[in-house]
Order: C-alpha cells, then structure tokens, then sequence
C-alpha cells in the first residue's frame, strides 16, 4: 500500500506527450556584447528594448547595418556597418523604411531646416527607445525646446478627435482578430488611413491638416460601421447560446424527474 | 401493423433484435446503489461522437496543406455558414474531453473500481485517456497557427532529450529536422485516421470487457454489497434484483448528458476563447518565435515538471515512470477493501498526488 501511494503522487503528476517550455528567442549579437556593457555603450540596449523597433523586432542592424548574427565582424563596414550617422544622414536612414514619412518630413517646415538647426526624426521620436508615431509627440515640453506651442496645439487639437478614433478601432479589431474574426480587409484599410493620418503629423498647413482629418473620420466610420456588424452577429449569437443553455438544462430537469418516476 | 413493427418482425425472426433489447436494455440490470459517476462514461462516448460529427463537418472545408491551413480554418470561421460554432464545438469539446476523461479515471480511482477482475477495463481505459491526450496533440498543429506551430516544435522537441534515439526520433516525429509541412501531413494522418481508428478499437475493447466482466458495484450508498470476485474461475458480476438500464439508468446518462451540454453550450456561445491563448489566430511564422508559448492546461503539469528539474532526461524519465506505474495501478493496488474512507493510505496519496498535479498546473500557468 505505501508503494502505491507513493506512485500514485508520482503519477499524478503525469501523462504522455511532453511539452517545454519555449525558450525566448536568441538576442543578436550586438544586445549579447552591448548588453553586458556599462555606460554610454551598453545604454542603447536598456533604451532599444523598450522601442516600438523592439517590438516589431527590428533591431540594431535595421538602423546602424551590420552583420547581427557574425560577433566578429558585427560592426564590419564591409557588412555595411555604418556607426552613428551625420545628423543630416538621419532622415535617410529613417526613410529606408519610412520612406512616405521621409518625404513628408523632408517637404515640412522642419525637414527644410535640417542642418541648419532644424530637428531631425530622433529630435520627436527618439533614437534607440524609437516611440510609436502618436499625437503625444506634439507636446508643449518637447516642441518648446525649438519653438512656441500655440501652433502645434492648433494641429494637435484638430487630430485629436481622429487619433482617438483610430486608436479605439485599432482595439476593436485586435479584439476580434484574437477571436478569429476575418478582419484583414479592415486592418489593411485601418492601417491605411493611420498611414495617411500620420502623414500629417509633419504638416504645418493647419486648414488642410483640419480638412483630411474630416475625410479620414468619414473613412473610419466605414470601418466603424463593420465592426457594428460583428459586435451585433456576436450579441445575436449569445441571445441563441442562452436559449440553447436554457434548453440543455430544462431537458436535464426533465430527465432527472422521469428517472425519479421510474424509481 | 406499422412499418416500423414489420421491419422489427422482420429482423427479430431472422437476428432475434427483441432478445437482444431485452437482453442489453430492460433485461440489463445496474447496482440498486449506482450513482451519478457512473454516467461519465455515456458523457464521453457524447463527446466521442460530436467529435466526429464536427471533426468529418472541419474536413469538408480544411486543408491540410502548410500553404492553405490557416486560411481554410479562417474560411470556416468566417465564410462557412454556422463554421464558427462546428470549429468552437471541436476544440471546446477536445478540451472537455480530457476533463470528463479525467473526472471519469478519478472516479474509477476512489470507487475502486480498477480492482480485480476489472484490471483490464483500466488498462484499455488508460490507453483511451493517451489516445484522447495525443488526438489533442495532433489537433492542436492543423490550424496552422503561431501558437500550433511553436507549440508543437516545443513538444516534438522534448522528445530528443531520451538518448541514443531521441534526434532520430524528433526527425521521425517531424518529418524533418524542422516542424514543416511533412509534420502537417504526420499530424493529420494520424488525428483524423490512424487515432480516431485506435480509439474505436479501444472502445471497442473497453464496451466488450464490461459487458463480459458486469458493471462494477459502487463502495457506498443504499443496499451496498460485497464484491465476490474470488480470482478461481470467470463470474459475470450479475446485479439480481437491480435497476433496469433501461429506461432507469437510460434516463440518468440522458440528465447527465444534457448538464454537460448545457456547460458545453455555454462555453461556445459565451467564452470559446478561454482555450485559445494569445497566437491562436496568428498565422504560423517559423522565423518569428513568440516570447511565451505555454501548452494546453491539460499538459501544463508536464511542462512544469520538465521545468522544476535541470535535465529534461530525468523530467521525462519522471514522467514515464508515473505514467507506467499509473497503468499497472490494479496489479499494484491488489487490496480487496474499495470504499475509499476505508483506505486511508490510498486516500491521502491520491488527494495529494490530485493537488500535486493541479498545483503544478497553476504554477505552470502562472510561471
């Protein structure tokens, strides 16, 4: 009997298939070394891993080239490393990617005064902890250091309601993806009018600012009204799961009163 | 007289179907004390037939292709008429599957009903519980999603810590080094064939040894009897004087059958998405590993135990180990005494061996 209980603990904590634990995957060679420094070199790391790059999972090779799995020659120039660029290099190295930004940028205000004092991407965005394009950037503390308020916070204000709106949706439709609802169309058309929206966050031309902003709300509100759409199929399909809960339950109370009457 | 009589007329002079019902219906007698874990079993043989109903519905619309799997899935929860609810009634099914399956081993565990000359219906029924676990396993890969992707690239994987045999045997497992569309193909195989067939032959086995050995009689409740198993020769276990299966028991497996379906029900309709975690609905990226891919909570004590010791070797031994000794429980277990209050040494082993096993669960989860 002691032998049985002491396999049946044992067992209990059993059964066939195996499963591990996922491992977290492998930093690139440049967060190994730069992680495990102090000071001005190992920084970056603390600052990237909190970026909205460190979320997507671009990392330091997408900015400043080289070879991130390659210790030795992580920073080869040959593997197009390229160090820290020239402030007026910025936007550039931006704009690999971000090229529509780049080119708004570039036609804005501030894009004409690169290199002549003006601010560059990281000037707003950060560099190694990049933040997430919203309307937060536009804040009094951040564009005082360079200029008076009262204009930005025309434009702020003007998006404001747009931002909001965008934001709601985006949460909208994360809510529904996790439940396996088809909303790729809705996703691609939302992330098509952030595009457009964020285009204006480097416009200084506040009639027109104002204007999209009208023509993107009517937009969003398309997406709005499909989302509407599965919100309602989804409270039409608990009003039909309580009936049939009720249902299921009713029988049970039956069944249970036939068999007292057999007994 | 009805077609209906005719074609029983019919039957019964040629198969004697009246003697059959007589014999397998009214004619077949329970305990007097039989009690409502004994219905757990008919729940399961429910379960067993609406997974194949909605499994052969999945079939018509999936694809098994590593391409077109997730999309498929997508399409039937999305363009398929009434998809959403066969796919939801798959997967919550799978998930309460293992739970009845389990509920229906404990019960079978504190009643004694694993004893001789049951030894056998224990073992099938062990076997039936693996089967149920590995049709989960296999399942889980076929959306095609992240989380099945890397979930099941985690559990293949924990097989390669058994020497000697264990890369040969991940390879074999894949189809490859990697989990690719060979392992889709694997998976599917075995989920919608080779498994399904297994476990109806187990079924098969299971009915046959309890029709021939009789129903077991419960340790308690009114007008309990001794069990008069001597081990010199074969008895049917007969119950004179007992409840006719049918319509009496017929009628408590019917309320048992529609609790567990109002649960089912409200499950689907209000909350499906309590068994799919974060990456369910994410399409497989084999160069995108998530953060943190934890198994289904029916395979989250293993995980745990795989954790808790430095050698993934010993944390699988532990686990084979337990499972071979819970397999062979009844030639272990040879004590005559089945009420459970009777056997205190049982009792406190299994109790704590059952929150030992929910405690590693809940710390799975929560680590």
């Amino acid at each position: 009997m002691k032998t049985l209980g002491a396999f049946l603990i044992a067992a209990m904590l059993a059964s066939l298939p195996g499963a591990l634990a996922a491992q977290p995957p492998a930093d690139i060679v440049c967060v190994q070394c730069h992680g495990r420094q102090t000071g001005r070199t190992g920084e970056p790391v603390a600052l990237w891993r909190q970026s909205i790059h460190a979320e997507n999972g671009i990392g330091c090779n997408g900015c400043h080239g080289g070879d991130p799995n390659d210790a030795d020659n992580a920073m080869s120039p040959a593997r197009g490393f390229i160090g820290v660029p020239a402030e007026s290099a910025i936007p550039a190295v931006c704009g690999k990617c971000h090229v529509g930004v780049m080119n708004d940028y570039l036609s804005s205000a501030h894009g004409k005064a690169l290199g002549g004092g003006g601010p560059t991407c990281v000037t707003c965005h950060g560099n190694h902890k990049v933040l997430r394009a919203s309307l937060d950037l536009i804040n009094e503390k951040d564009c005082s250091r360079c200029h008076g308020f009262e204009r930005a916070r025309i434009i702020r204000d003007a998006m404001q309601k747009t931002e909001g709106s965008i934001v709601a949706i985006d949460r909208r439709i994360s809510r529904y993806k996790n439940e396996g609802a088809d909303v790729e169309r809705i996703e691609k058309g939302l992330f098509a009018l952030r595009n457009r929206f964020h285009t204006l966050f480097h416009d200084q031309d506040v009639e027109k600012v104002w204007k999209e902003a009208v023509r993107i709300d009517g937009e969003l509100g398309k997406i709005e009204a499909v989302l509407g759409e599965m919100n309602e199929t989804r409270r039409q399909r608990k009003i039909v799961g309580a009936f049939a809960v009720g249902g299921a339950l009713l029988a049970a109370l039956l069944f249970h009163l036939l068999r007292k009457s057999y007994d | 007289m009805s077609i209906i009589e005719k074609a029983v007329d019919w039957l019964d002079v040629r198969i004697g179907v009246r003697e059959l019902a007589k014999e397998w219906g009214s004619g077949y007698l329970l305990p007097r004390n039989i009690n409502f874990w004994y219905s757990m079993g008919s729940i399961l043989m429910f379960i067993f037939v609406m997974q194949v109903v909605t499994g052969i519905l999945l079939l018509i619309h999936y694809v098994p292709d590593s391409e077109k799997a997730f999309t498929s899935v997508t399409a039937i929860m999305n363009d398929v008429p009434y998809g959403w609810l066969i796919r939801m009634s798959h997967a919550v099914g799978s998930n309460l599957m293992v739970a009845v399956a389990l509920l229906h081993m404990f019960s079978v565990l504190f009643m004694g009903s694993y004893k001789a000359p049951r030894e056998l219906n224990w073992l099938s029924g062990f076997i039936l519980l693996n089967l149920i676990l590995a049709l989960c396993l296999t399942g889980y890969l076929l959306p095609w999603s992240q989380l099945s992707f890397w979930a099941t690239t985690v559990a293949t994987n924990s097989a390669g810590a058994i020497p000697y045999i264990g890369p040969a045997l991940v390879e074999f497992a894949r189809g490859g080094k990697l989990v690719g569309p060979p392992t889709l193909g694997r998976f599917f195989a075995l989920h919608v064939a080779l498994l399904p067939a297994a476990m109806v032959a187990l079924l098969g086995v299971h009915f046959f040894l309890l029709e021939r050995i009789g129903i077991s009689t419960p340790p308690f409740g009114h007008g309990v009897r001794k069990a008069h198993w001597r081990g010199d020769a074969f008895r049917y276990d007969a119950h004179p004087g007992g409840i006719p299966f049918i319509p009496n028991y017929l009628m408590q497996d019917a309320t048992s059958i529609s609790i567990y379906l109002a649960l089912f029900l409200a499950v689907v309709f209000f909350d499906p998405y309590m068994f799919f975690p974060i990456g369910a609905f994410v399409p497989a990226n084999p160069y995108l590993t998530p953060a943190h891919i934890k198994p289904e909570w029916y395979f989250l004590p293993n995980y745990q135990t795989l954790k808790i010791f430095s050698s993934e070797l010993v944390g699988l031994a532990a686990q084979g180990i337990a499972m071979t000794l819970l397999a062979l429980l009844p030639f272990l277990d040879r004590g005559k005494e089945r009420h459970p209050l009777k056997r205190p040494v049982f009792m406190v082993a299994s109790v704590g061996g059952i929150i030992l096993w929910v405690g590693l669960m809940v710390w799975g989860h929560l680590s």
